[in-house]
């Protein structure tokens, strides 16, 4: 590596199209980072951690990147700090980009059985840190277990070459846009409450048996991303004070574009669309809200859509005005867009998908896990081996959306196992 | 595993409450999860704090006794100004102590036009632009190269603040030129100084300056 990289001229990238907003608009309660967990059969053990950590990264050569602040943008710049594993010391997804400091824009973390990997969104999105997680628990467990595994090696699920990763899709798939998206969306109603101290998340996180939720999801004739939805907007809606009632309750959900333009990149590459219900106006049973939520994903989710939105999120991007914009000054008109868009919001709901490792090493995973800091109540589902999880990341004191949703699943005959990280004695109430 | 019977849920994990309802949970416990995580302390806030709290303190007796005694002069304004300007001094070192080189060249920037604005509102004697700054301004180029060196910083890292302390080195030029100054000296050695660290910069690392300037300007 060493030779590759010339000393005094370091390779550098300009950042996605997604990731440009996430520098200016980040901030000690919204800290853009999002936390992949691999929970093994057995303890970690940290010397082997650390050499597959070092293995990984060879693979991921954008993951030893800083970023920097230019004059007119941030930008990512090649490093040669060490990336070092830690034992698990600080608040779940607490800021790793507090200020411009030197400081590589993700951690791997371990405790007890869990290896955590905490990533800065402006590096990366979900899908491209859960390849690197893969990959690093796939480098772990061929050290690991030498003689379970003798060569040839089981093959990673993902494939892609350095260039592959390293390509910003945004770009590679931009057209000028024929004409720009109507405007902001009506203000949509917001959870308040009191906020955990200094900036802590509650984390619960509620595994249950595949199989059983995705049949409950057929049997109401929807999938299962569209049912969770339709849940969490219910659960959203109970804990609501009737005057709040004639707002709409939003939930934003993130789509992987790799899913309708092909990319192998490991860089940013998602849209979001918004499904949302008005419980002013419908009467608020599961059905209707699934109903609207299936409308919502069915007429949203086409690539026509996808494309429009990618479109005219880029085509601000190439605006040769706003780019000559000095950074301090995006900075703040960052923050007032991001500000304008989230009263639009109430909750996010992220849904990974299916989790693959190879047959051969699930025996020794327990389970795969995400969750995400954004400044509001959030939700991530992942599933892996015949397992689901939904886990809520949440700002505030009081739990009652996420006792509601969980409560639901349990009416509907789903066995939940909730896992936390608040303490034993705990500090709710 | 424990069990909520309100929430039909099992809770893993060693908390006697059940984290949804609060309820009492019944069954085993196992280990948790996620650490303990222990508060951070901030081993500086309390120095800090004491040091704010005697700066106001002191302050507010100054201008106690300046008010019973004014004929000797509003002197609490010096004051006053002083501290000021010695806690911009800290708080920028402070905020920027991330950074060293970052910090170098705010502090030459804030303390050049602090001495400039002290020098004037004292009688303008000219000790600001005859002495101090033409003495200060290589004393911070040197602590620029200085840090890159002991910190092993890489080209990108410091060819920026270096620049601009170099380009700063210039300034003792307007005065000069214009005949400003009683005493030469000191400004005469900043310039030339000045001159050769800008001739090594641009010669031996040309390159790699013109390569850092495209990453930072570009649109």
């Amino acid at each position: 590596m060493k030779n590759r990289t010339n000393k005094n001229v370091p390779s550098w990238w300009t950042l996605d199209n997604a990731a440009k907003i996430f520098p200016s608009t980040g901030s000690s309660h919204d800290s853009k980072v999002f936390r992949f967990v691999c929970e093994l059969q057995e303890e970690v053990s940290p010397p082997l951690l650390q050499k597959a950590l070092d293995k990984t990264i060879e693979r991921f050569p954008m993951y030893r990147s800083v970023m920097k602040r230019g004059w007119f943008w941030y930008y990512l710049e090649d490093s040669t700090l060490p990336a070092k594993i830690r034992e698990e010391d600080s608040p779940p997804c607490c800021p790793i980009y507090p200020s411009i400091r030197r400081s590589l824009l993700f951690r791997v973390l371990y405790y007890r059985k869990r290896i955590s990997l905490e990533v800065y969104h402006a590096l990366t999105d979900g899908t491209g840190a859960l390849n690197f997680l893969c990959t690093l628990v796939y480098e772990y467990l061929l050290l690991r277990h030498p003689d379970e595994f003798p060569k040839p090696f089981p093959a990673l699920p993902y494939d892609a070459s350095q260039s592959q990763r390293q390509t910003d899709s945004f770009q590679k798939y931009y057209e000028k846009p024929a004409r720009r998206l109507p405007g902001s969306s009506p203000a949509a109603y917001q959870l308040k409450g009191e906020r955990l101290p200094r900036n802590h998340l509650a984390i619960l996180e509620g595994r249950m048996p595949l199989e059983d939720i995705l049949a409950c999801a057929r049997a109401k004739g929807a999938t299962l991303t569209e049912l969770m939805a339709a849940v969490f907007l219910l659960a959203l809606q109970e804990g609501m004070r009737v005057r709040d009632r004639k707002k709409p309750v939003v939930i934003t959900i993130p789509v992987n574009l790799r899913n309708y333009f092909p990319s192998e990149s490991a860089r940013n590459f998602f849209a979001t669309i918004n499904v949302g219900y008005d419980f002013g106006k419908g009467d608020g049973s599961l059905e209707s809200v699934l109903a609207e939520v299936k409308r919502s994903f069915q007429a949203n989710l086409t690539e026509e859509r996808m494309r429009e939105q990618m479109n005219t999120l880029c085509a601000l991007e190439h605006s040769i005005p706003l780019r000559l914009v000095p950074l301090p000054i995006k900075d703040i008109v960052l923050r007032i867009a991001n500000w304008l868009t989230s009263r639009g919001i109430t909750a996010s709901f992220s849904n990974i998908g299916r989790v693959s490792m190879p047959e051969e090493m699930n025996r020794h995973i327990h389970l795969f896990n995400v969750f995400t800091s954004a400044g509001m109540l959030q939700a991530c589902a992942c599933s892996f081996h015949g397992q689901y999880i939904v886990s809520f990341a949440s700002p505030f004191r009081s739990c009652e959306t996420e006792r509601i949703f969980f409560r639901k699943l349990s009416q509907m005959g789903i066995d939940v196992i909730l896992t936390t990280n608040l303490p034993s004695e705990s500090e709710v109430n | 595993m424990f069990y909520c019977e309100k929430c039909g849920i099992h809770v893993s994990g060693s908390g006697k409450r059940c984290p949804l309802c609060q309820g009492e949970l019944a069954g085993t416990p196992e280990e948790d999860a996620y650490p303990v995580i222990e508060e951070a302390r901030t081993p500086y806030g309390l120095i800090i704090r004491m040091a704010l709290f005697l700066t106001v303190a002191a302050l507010a007796v100054c201008i106690a006794i300046n008010y019973c005694f004014p004929e000797s002069g509003w002197w609490f304004l010096f004051v006053a100004a002083g501290l000021a300007s010695v806690w911009l001094v800290i708080g920028i070192a402070l905020s920027k102590r991330r950074n060293p080189l970052k910090a170098i060249v705010w502090l030459l920037a804030v303390v050049s036009v602090l001495l400039l604005v002290w020098d004037w509102r004292t009688g303008s004697r000219g000790w600001s632009i005859n002495f101090v700054l033409p003495i200060l301004i290589p004393c911070m180029q040197i602590a620029v190269v200085a840090t890159a060196w002991a910190l092993h910083l890489r080209a990108s890292d410091y060819l920026l603040s270096l620049g601009i302390s170099l380009f700063a080195g210039f300034f003792p030029l307007i005065p000069l030129l214009c005949q400003w100054l009683w005493m030469v000296y000191p400004s005469v050695i900043c310039v030339s100084f000045s001159v050769i660290l800008l001739a090594a910069l641009v010669l031996f690392q040309g390159s790699a300056l013109k390569a850092e300037l495209i990453r930072r300007t570009h649109i």
